[in-house]
């Protein structure tokens, strides 16, 4: 292989500035972290609303929670930030659509978080509504002849084990979220594929390094996401209670 | 204090419940009994409203259960219920099973809660329990615990689902034993079940269903002395001959 190998790259100073290449990936890396972790709060909150209403008895509800999911798990994440990027804007009345075009500050980052967010919460709706599912419907009546409301059924009965039950299947849709936000390059995010992106180009041909670094950077972190889950799980481990070991 | 009157449900085109009629008053345990499918447990679940009725009307209480103004959780939080499958809540220790419903419906605070709950324990003789999970328990040592959890919201009534049909035969007694103990201190009891010697010792009068109708509805002596219908007299000595 003819490959001029220099470690050295990531101390070097970028063209246009005065930091190193290494504080530029440290940046893009607190970039994704930060568009991961904040498009994952948005999935767990509308997913877990969204899966509960689509195994409420109410006929209405449950047919909202259906169109919500079919749409943000069928339209290809990348085509999704594109929608909220150029589609939205336009169809906002013109006083909004200006300042969102022009004066939105952190335009960029928030399109990606609620275009991540949303498209991961029909994910993970779909696995809240499956845990409510395999519970057996005598819990449900149990819960209902105590005394409790359909809210307080789902509340203190149905969610707390639904949850529990689909600990597994959330974990893989947290690292997907980390996995996933690198589609905020293609609105110009600065995170760790667009800096990996850069880095190529500016460095006249250190790909190998430029994009090893940040691929070692998403593999700690997911497995960051994936032990961090594991902890939740064995917390929440119910006494004589086996799902799978 | 139950009155079902001219009750029929279908679930889709299929009739499950044809015109069934009859009450419990104060103080009387009702044993429902039939084969598979006969519809008894589905009946017994009407009482609760946990299956609507679409014909007839069932009134707890002075409470008219299939009326879309009754506000069904207040009327279900005093008519106690116990399942085939005991469902206690799985993530929730014994004592914690026993509390919720007593904190969250009945406004109590969790220190009465608490012993209120642990009073109904030691009478069903699980109170070293107490702080197991439902997991950690045998079937029979649940289905008490779920009575008891039922009795926390001091119930009116009774229904009980099958009580003993998922339990292994040694277990069945201490099950029934707190049944019995129950229906001798006037409790009002409405019993899904097989256990024909229960039927016998403490049940006031005999329903028998068979595809959805009540074919016999009867005191006990006349039940198991001479049922007038030949589809009982069939079910009892297939069931009474072991």
């Amino acid at each position: 292989m003819n490959y001029q190998w220099n470690w050295g790259v990531f101390f070097e100073t970028i063209p246009s500035g005065d930091v190193t290449y290494l504080t530029w990936i440290i940046h893009g890396l607190g970039w994704t972290v930060a568009i991961s972790l904040c498009a994952w709060i948005i999935a767990l909150s509308l997913g877990s609303i969204v899966g509960t209403l689509r195994t409420a008895q109410h006929r209405g509800l449950a047919l909202i929670g259906h169109a919500w999911v079919e749409f943000f798990r069928n339209v290809p994440i990348l085509l999704q930030l594109f929608l909220w990027f150029f589609v939205v804007p336009e169809l906002l009345p013109h006083d909004l659509s200006m300042w969102v075009k022009q004066d939105m500050p952190a335009k960029e980052f928030i399109t990606s978080v609620l275009a991540l967010g949303l498209f991961t919460s029909a994910r993970v709706a779909e696995q809240v509504r499956a845990g409510i599912q395999s519970l057996s419907r005598g819990q449900r009546n149990a819960g209902l002849a105590l005394g409790f409301t359909q809210t307080q059924t789902y509340r203190y009965v149905l969610l707390p084990m639904a949850f529990r039950i689909i600990i597994p299947p959330l974990t893989s849709e947290f690292m997907n979220a980390f996995k996933n936000s690198g589609v905020a390059y293609a609105v110009g995010v600065w995170e760790m594929v667009f800096v990996s992106r850069q880095m190529v180009e500016e460095t006249g041909g250190q790909v190998i390094e430029s994009l090893i670094v940040p691929t070692v950077l998403y593999i700690i972190c997911s497995y960051a996401a994936n032990l961090l889950m594991g902890v939740i799980e064995r917390r929440s481990h119910v006494p004589g209670f086996i799902v799978a070991k | 204090m139950i009155q079902i009157q001219n009750v029929s449900k279908w679930y889709g085109s299929f009739q499950v419940l044809t015109d069934c009629t009859t009450q419990v008053s104060k103080g009387e345990v009702v044993v429902v009994c039939g084969p598979s499918g006969s519809g008894k447990s589905t009946l017994i679940k009407c009482v609760n409203g946990l299956e609507p009725i679409e014909k007839g009307s069932i009134i707890v209480n002075g409470t008219k259960v299939n009326d879309p103004a009754t506000d069904l959780p207040k009327l279900r939080s005093h008519v106690g219920m116990v399942f085939q499958h005991f469902e206690l809540f799985p993530h929730m220790s014994i004592i914690q099973n026993l509390a919720i419903g007593q904190v969250k419906v009945l406004g109590r605070s969790q220190d009465e809660a608490h012993e209120r709950g642990m009073k109904l324990l030691d009478r069903v003789g699980i109170k070293m329990h107490a702080n197991k999970y439902p997991g950690e328990l045998s079937g029979g040592q649940q289905q008490r615990v779920a009575i008891a959890r039922a009795l926390s919201m001091d119930p009116i009534c009774m229904l009980f689902d099958e009580p003993t049909s998922a339990l292994d035969p040694e277990m069945i007694t201490e099950v029934l034993d707190v049944m019995v103990e129950l229906a001798q201190e006037g409790m009002t009891m409405m019993v899904v079940t097989h256990e024909m010697g229960f039927a016998r010792k403490v049940a006031h009068r005999v329903i028998f269903m068979d595809h959805g109708q009540i074919v016999e509805d009867a005191p006990k002596e006349e039940f198991f002395g001479k049922p007038h219908s030949d589809r009982a007299q069939q079910f009892l000595s297939k069931i009474l001959n072991h």
